[in-house]
């Protein structure tokens, strides 16, 4: 068993370097497939953290009537935080606080706080700034405040204000994210396609020795198995080669990409990810061929 | 030890039935050389893939120690083919293999170790007298290198019965007389042979059994080697 195992590594190798000329091929078209998944990964992790950096600038603000007590508010504050599934999180600011940010926001502005100074009264009202998981669940914390609206404690919710803004960034996320699954469902289809007619087209170049291997009593695994090390160091050569193409293009573009997508450092991103990237490539790449292999070589060796 | 029983083919092709063997009845025994003669066409390939199993009979079978190879599948059938060496044609040699390789895989697919390969294979090579020649691969032989070479091949893991289709048909004169020698050497030494050919003045060197087909029919089984066509 051992003895038999050791041949067909053997004969793998062999066959992966002797045909120099096919395993680069082979190896470029499954450098297709290790950029296809490079490709998908980026796109997922810019498009995710694009969504994110928009919906972070999104949010809904509660503001309280003068005479609310801040027991009251803070009571709306611990009501919201029960709807785990649509609020993230939930920022009480007193009129003191929100003096406080004006102040900071425009003590450069001399127009600003001289019109604060002329202003008697406080105008500041104290207020909740509510973010949610998604741009969707804005509409549902809103009706939620709206059946708040009876107890008389608040003066006014900025979702109508924003609601045009917020159902825009949805319909852009949803569909951000449609196109992200579509395109990936394409690439993927049409990468399994390339490559399982790559495969096929190296085992029908050695059909006549696949013949010749069953007529001198060559069991399938010991035919097969070869194809299958050969299977295995395609993918292992592609992901070698086309990680370190992949690799330098982000290094380079890295600045670039800052620049266009708002501070995204693929760099950091790789660092974190990088390992279940390699991991997903190798697997891929392996499974792939794999299977192609398995299948192409099946019908030559009916025999 | 072989008994053709019965052995019938026929090809539905677009132009109609072709019979390439009719009913074929025929007995081999252990240790016999046997030339099977006949014309182009006359069915001798068929019979090879038959027994190769490249192909199944139309009707009846053939029986090797009793077992009727044309029932056999899978790990059975491969078993069987391991009992069987054969020199093709057209050689089916291993092409991304060189010499040594090629009667190496052999061996291997029996399961033999690596120490009495290497042993067996400079042994063969010795005997078909391509020793110098271990490194090169099948594109780099001559015709006669290659046939010696599927001859080895066929000899190597020493099995009980060799089938040889036209092993003299791509050869000039002097390799087909070494060719023949080497046959008869290997049948001398204990080996049942089964040689397919149309070449009379081989046949009539060897001066063993002849078996004469024509158009798919057993039409003559001289014992004294006579080449009746």
């Amino acid at each position: 068993m051992f003895t038999s195992f050791k041949r067909i590594l053997k004969f793998g190798w062999q066959g992966f370097w002797r045909n120099k000329t096919l395993s680069l091929q082979v190896i470029f078209i499954m450098g297709v497939v290790v950029f296809a998944i490079s490709f998908i990964f980026l796109f997922e992790q810019i498009g995710n953290f694009l969504i994110t950096q928009s919906e972070e600038k999104v949010d809904i603000s509660v503001y309280f009537k003068k005479d609310a007590t801040e027991e009251a508010m803070l009571n709306l504050k611990q009501e919201l935080l029960t709807l785990t599934d649509q609020v993230k999180s939930v920022d009480y600011i007193s009129k003191k606080e929100a003096n406080e940010i004006f102040i900071e926001k425009h003590k450069d502005d001399k127009f600003y706080m001289e019109a604060l100074d002329q202003v008697q009264e406080d105008p500041f009202l104290a207020s909740l700034n509510i973010k949610a998981f998604s741009s969707d669940k804005y509409a549902f914390i809103d009706e939620f405040l709206k059946a708040k609206e009876p107890e008389g404690i608040i003066e006014k919710v900025s979702y109508s204000k924003n609601k045009e803004v917020i159902n825009q960034l949805f319909y852009i996320t949803s569909n951000v994210k449609k196109a992200g699954f579509v395109g990936g469902i394409g690439i993927a289809l049409l990468v399994i396609l390339i490559t399982f007619n790559t495969i096929k087209l190296t085992i029908i170049s050695i059909k006549d020795e696949i013949t010749t291997s069953r007529l001198v009593g060559a069991s399938s695994w010991f035919i097969r198995g070869p194809f299958l090390v050969q299977s295995i160091l395609y993918a292992i050569a592609s992901v070698i080669i086309f990680d370190a193409i992949f690799a330098g293009c982000v290094i380079f573009l890295n600045d670039k990409m800052q620049t266009l997508f708002l501070d995204f450092n693929l760099v950091s991103v790789l660092k974190s990810n990088g390992a279940y990237l390699l991991l997903a490539q190798i697997a891929c790449t392996i499974f792939l061929g794999s299977i192609s292999s398995f299948l192409a070589s099946r019908k030559y060796l009916k025999m | 030890m072989i008994k053709f029983q019965n052995l019938t083919k026929i090809y539905n092709t677009q132009a109609g039935k072709i019979v390439a063997l009719s009913n074929v009845n025929l007995e081999i025994g252990k240790g016999e050389l046997v030339s099977v003669v006949g014309k182009s066409g006359a069915g001798k390939s068929t019979l090879v893939k038959i027994f190769t199993r490249e192909e199944k009979p139309s009707k009846g079978g053939i029986f090797f120690n009793d077992i009727n190879i044309c029932e056999l599948k899978g790990k059975k059938l491969q078993e069987m083919r391991r009992k069987i060496g054969v020199v093709h044609q057209d050689y089916k040699l291993l092409c991304d293999k060189n010499v040594e390789e090629n009667l190496c895989y052999i061996m291997q697919v029996v399961g033999v170790g690596d120490k009495a390969i290497a042993k067996d294979v400079k042994k063969v090579l010795e005997i078909v007298g391509i020793e110098n020649r271990v490194c090169h691969f099948p594109h780099e032989l001559s015709g006669g290198e290659k046939q010696r070479l599927a001859i080895a091949r066929a000899l190597i893991h020493r099995p009980e019965i060799i089938i040889a289709d036209e092993p003299t048909g791509n050869l000039d004169v002097y390799n087909s007389y070494e060719v023949i020698s080497l046959f008869k050497k290997i049948n001398e030494m204990g080996t049942t042979i089964l040689l397919l050919t149309h070449d009379k003045e081989a046949v009539d060197y060897l001066q063993k059994r002849v078996i004469t087909l024509d158009q798919g029919k057993i039409i003559g089984d001289d014992k004294k080697g006579r080449f009746i066509l």
